[in-house]
């Protein structure tokens, strides 16, 4: 049956994890709880807790664990880059939640701010997940333009405002895997399950309207486990920091395969 | 030291940086069929490209008459005569191609009615030699960087290039003058790796991250421009800092200048339009040295809004909630987020923020990396090419255009390709490589790694982002970039007392801030002392002391090199103020008014 | 650890073309059972007694007997159909999952054959 018993090595550590106080004078105080798991200790995974003053900290969730890792423990591991909620990178599950933590309000968590990596994958350290089966699963619904008819040689192909329309929102993911990581269905089969980023990829290709290989793409997503683990649970919606809806994407696919077959 | 050993690869072209220059350079190699590495710290789609919203800019007059001459003496005015004009002729004429090269790979590009790409307009973008205002720049509503850089990782796939992804670049390897490919740490498991290649593409990006306050991304530290300096070649040009208008005030994100292109107005404390008496014919559409400067002059004299009155407002309300919803839905929401600002209904906090180096690792038209030996000027170095913002080609001297940046990436890394296919026989054997290679990339690791000093890295690196902040800003003097100089090496000093707390090998990102640190200040120290070396204002350098500029003297680049010490020698290179081919005539410098 | 490609993982033995009549009928099935079970609750609240001779009279009855038979079989086959995802969703291990397939489509044969003899039998008079 499913496994509901964690391996030995994914349970936290019986002691308490080292607790780091904010300056004696801080007023404003938030403890944030922080998931840490270093492979090369040999340990069990631990909670650490940090203290840190906020009128000292800038207002995101990001901003507090660079000033962890810069004034407190430098070997406080998390993946960042744009800081602007466009590159992805940052990804972990914030109280509970799979957000981004640059365009996260640390005012927005009540109480302490418990910081995880991103749900049911493998973590390489601390808050850095390994996100190669997610990657390999993108590339593996093609995610580019394909073609017979040729590109005209001196313009581009037409496309209507409208049906640009169909694409502007889907193409505006950023992988950042909040939204599969969410998904009990991908949690439990990962491993053949495709998952909301990579059906909302497909998606974007197939209903763009310079793209020829619709049917082809439908055929590669016609499988029990690529497409139809979507159980409309629609948590990857509710998880997505750039209000795309997957869940309506994936169910769209669902339609079109039954209006080619029906 | 304890022995670390390598795993050993061989290309026949190596890529560092998977940015869009970097998967372009990528894609055009692996479907020339030349066996291709692309080395990336970062997962492709995180790289800094993503951030770019405004747009690529090319004639290709889809909404108005267009004319790719009128885009080549707007990117040379831009410029303030400092870019290379057989460069930006290149560019220019190439760019419809490349944009529309783009479209056929699926960039989801806005479109108008009649289905062609949106173009909106763009600061310092003109029609008729700056008679009108042209609409040139093809956007993906405010994603275009997100749109192009997915898709450019997308046709990588297609063409089932190498990656290695989340391999830090540490040292080129150098033999005899050559360069004969890199050294990469392999973050995930701690290996290093030793990458041989006949040729080597650096495609590293900017250094923002030497400032405080910049748009860039935490990972923009400039680490082809360190390695390098490293490698005793010269940086090019590297006082000309670009300042964007429109930083978020605090947070410093970015807000596009597409939003001026759509008609977002900037206004001082009086409420007035102070953009018209600097630039009475562009007024909010100026070069953005010209605005930063504007609006630096505003809160100098007292008209900033805000309680310290130490910023400006971005208004865009008067756009409506359809034009914002449909044009600027990423400014919006980057707007609600990170200054807490309904659009629709209220100004944007903003203000000048560092943005983009338009200095860099010289190289011609090709992609050859090039130095100064005697009086040859353009030397090339055998094996090493740059491309994007880390490169200097020089297409945007002094000052680059809005949306010339994106255009640079394709073109160049195009032509960075397309210039490996016809150079590089596919499989050709590889010479051993020298006993010593990647000794010096080893030596640096493990010296970081076992750093045992007083100072962390996050302290040292503060320290050299407030000097380069306070010291080499919007507006500079002799005076402070000389203490700037001052403090900074009393940084360089500093950094044999730094500390590195994490000693492992898997995922060491302290060790690795620390390696990329070191890239930084070594570009700091090339910035701040080119500035105070030159003595005239040009572009994005603004002397107060030298407020001209002096075709005379400094129609020229500067050639930095910096020791590892942090002293730095100067050399210069002559601007090409010749055309390519007999299409366009050049554009003798003159008074640069918009 | 599989040193195979995670492209090469994931792309597996690839598509099994098959789905999309699973997906249909599990909900053409709800659809129908929505109409039957309306039906049979109906049916049922509407006898004046649930005295084995009041039921059996009416289950013998042709209108009741073929709802009956219909109601029987498109439960037991939308039942099939839903265990069968959540066997795959839940029975990890290649051999576990494809008996417990096995054995759960069975028992769903057993429980509708059985439920329809039943009907048979009361409908043509046993």
């Amino acid at each position: 049956m499913a496994e509901f018993r964690l391996p030995d090595n994914s349970r936290y550590k019986d002691v308490p994890g080292r607790r780091f106080k904010a300056s004696p004078g801080a007023t404003r105080v938030r403890t944030f709880r922080i998931y840490r798991w270093d492979p090369d200790a040999g340990e069990k995974p631990r909670i650490d807790s940090y203290q840190v003053d906020l009128d000292r900290c800038g207002p995101m969730v990001l901003d507090a664990l660079i000033k962890i890792k810069n004034e407190v423990d430098a070997s406080l591991t998390f993946r960042r880059s744009c800081r602007e909620g466009i590159c992805g990178s940052c990804a972990m599950n914030i109280d509970g939640v799979n957000m981004l933590a640059c365009t996260t309000a640390i005012e927005d968590v009540k109480g302490e701010v418990r910081i995880f990596p991103l749900p049911h994958m493998p973590v390489i350290k601390d808050l850095v997940p390994d996100l190669s089966n997610f990657y390999a699963q993108y590339a593996s619904v093609k995610p580019w333009l394909q073609t017979r008819t040729p590109a005209p040689p001196d313009r581009e192909r037409l496309q209507s405002p409208t049906d640009q329309e169909m694409i502007d929102r889907p193409s505006a993911c950023i992988l950042c895997a909040c939204c599969s990581t969410s998904c009990p269905s991908y949690w439990w089969n990962g491993d053949r399950y495709l998952g909301p980023a990579a059906l909302l990829a497909a998606y974007r290709w197939i209903v763009d309207t310079r793209d020829e290989a619709t049917g082809e793409r439908l055929d590669e997503l016609e499988d029990p486990f690529r497409l139809y683990r979507c159980h409309t649970i629609m948590n990857c919606t509710e998880a997505c920091p750039k209000d795309l809806n997957p869940a309506r994407a994936i169910a769209d696919i669902k339609k079109m395969m039954a209006e080619r077959q029906y | 030291m304890p022995s670390y050993s390598f795993t050993d690869h061989s290309y026949d072209v190596v890529v560092v940086g998977a940015g869009g220059s970097g998967l372009r350079a990528t894609m055009g190699l692996a479907e020339a069929g030349l066996s291709t590495a692309c080395v990336s710290k970062v997962f492709p789609t995180r790289s800094h490209t993503v951030a770019a919203q405004g747009g690529i800019s090319a004639a290709l007059g889809n909404m108005g008459e267009d004319d790719w001459r009128f885009h080549f003496y707007d990117t040379i005015k831009g410029s303030d005569w400092l870019g290379d004009q057989d460069a930006i002729e290149f560019m220019c004429k190439e760019a419809p191609s490349a944009v529309l090269e783009l479209e056929h790979f699926g960039v989801p590009f806005s479109r108008t009615e009649d289905g062609r790409i949106y173009q909106r307009p763009f600061g310092g973008m003109t029609t008729h030699y700056g008679k009108g205002i042209a609409q040139r720049t093809c956007a993906a509503a405010d994603r275009t960087g997100h749109a192009m850089l997915h898709t450019l990782y997308q046709q990588s796939l297609k063409h089932s290039a190498n990656f290695f992804i989340e391999f830090f670049a540490i040292d080129l390897i150098m033999e005899d003058g050559a360069c004969r490919g890199v050294v990469a740490l392999d973050m995930a498991t701690g290996t290093l790796h030793r990458f041989r290649a006949h040729v080597t593409i650096l495609a590293t990006g900017g250094y923002g991250r030497a400032y405080f306050s910049c748009t860039s991304a935490h990972t923009c530290t400039g680490d082809g421009g360190g390695m390098v300096l490293r490698a005793g070649l010269p940086l090019q040009d590297m006082e000309f800092v670009q300042f964007h208008p429109t930083g978020i005030y605090g947070a410093g994100c970015l807000i596009t200048e597409g939003v001026r292109g759509e008609g977002g107005i900037l206004r001082n404390s009086t409420g007035e339009r102070f953009m018209e008496r600097y630039a009475p014919n562009a007024k909010d559409l100026a070069s953005r040295d010209v605005v930063s400067r504007s609006m630096t002059i505003e809160i100098r004299e007292g008209r900033g809004v805000g309680p310290g009155r130490d910023h400006i407002h971005l208004h865009l309300e008067h756009l409506g909630a359809e034009v914002i919803q449909k044009r600027l839905p990423g400014i919006a929401e980057t707007a609600r987020i990170f200054a807490g600002v309904d659009v629709t209904r209220e100004p944007i906090p903003v203000l000048p923020t560092v943005h983009y180096n338009m200095g860099g690792i010289p190289c011609n038209v090709n992609g050859e990396v090039v130095t100064r030996r005697g009086d040859d000027v353009n030397a090339v170095v055998p094996g090493l090419m740059a491309v994007g913002e880390a490169a200097c080609v020089s297409v945007h001297g002094a000052n680059r255009l809005g949306s010339n940046s994106l255009l640079d990436l394709v073109v160049f890394g195009r032509a960075a390709a397309q210039h490996c296919a016809r150079r590089v026989e596919p499989g050709t054997r590889h010479r051993p490589l020298p006993k010593d290679a990647g000794e010096i990339a080893v030596e640096r690791l493990d010296r970081y790694r076992n750093a045992e000093g007083s100072r962390p890295t996050a302290e040292l690196r503060l320290e050299m982002q407030r000097i380069m902040q306070n010291d080499a800003a919007v507006f500079r003097t002799g005076e402070t970039l000389q203490e700037g100089c001052d403090k900074l090496g009393t940084t360089f000093e500093r950094l044999a007392d730094v500390r590195v707390s994490d000693r492992s090998l898997v995922f060491n990102t302290d060790l690795v801030e620390t390696l990329e640190f070191e890239n930084l200040l070594l570009q700091a120290a090339a910035t701040i002392h080119s500035a105070r070396n030159r003595t005239e204002s040009r572009g994005a350098h603004a002397r107060e002391d030298y407020p001209d500029r002096d075709d005379g003297s400094w129609l020229k680049h500067t050639l930095a090199w910096v020791s590892p010490a942090g002293e730095v020698r100067f050399d210069y290179r002559p601007v090409a103020l010749g055309t390519l081919t007999d299409e366009v005539e050049s554009i003798p410098p003159k008074a640069r008014t918009y | 650890m599989s040193l195979r490609s995670p492209l090469g993982r994931v792309l597996g033995h690839g598509s099994a073309r098959e789905g999309v009549h699973h997906w249909w009928h599990l909900r053409t099935s709800s659809a129908a059972l929505v109409v039957l079970g309306v039906w049979f609750a109906f049916a049922v609240l509407t006898l004046p007694d649930l005295g084995h001779k009041t039921v059996t009279t009416w289950i013998s009855r042709p209108v009741t007997a073929v709802m009956l038979l219909l109601f029987v079989t498109v439960a037991t086959w939308h039942s099939a159909l839903g265990v069968q995802v959540v066997v795959e969703d839940y029975v990890r291990g290649k051999g576990a999952r494809v008996l417990t397939l096995v054995v759960v489509r069975f028992l769903h044969v057993l429980v509708g054959v059985a439920a329809a003899f039943a009907v048979l039998r009361l409908a043509l008079g046993g």
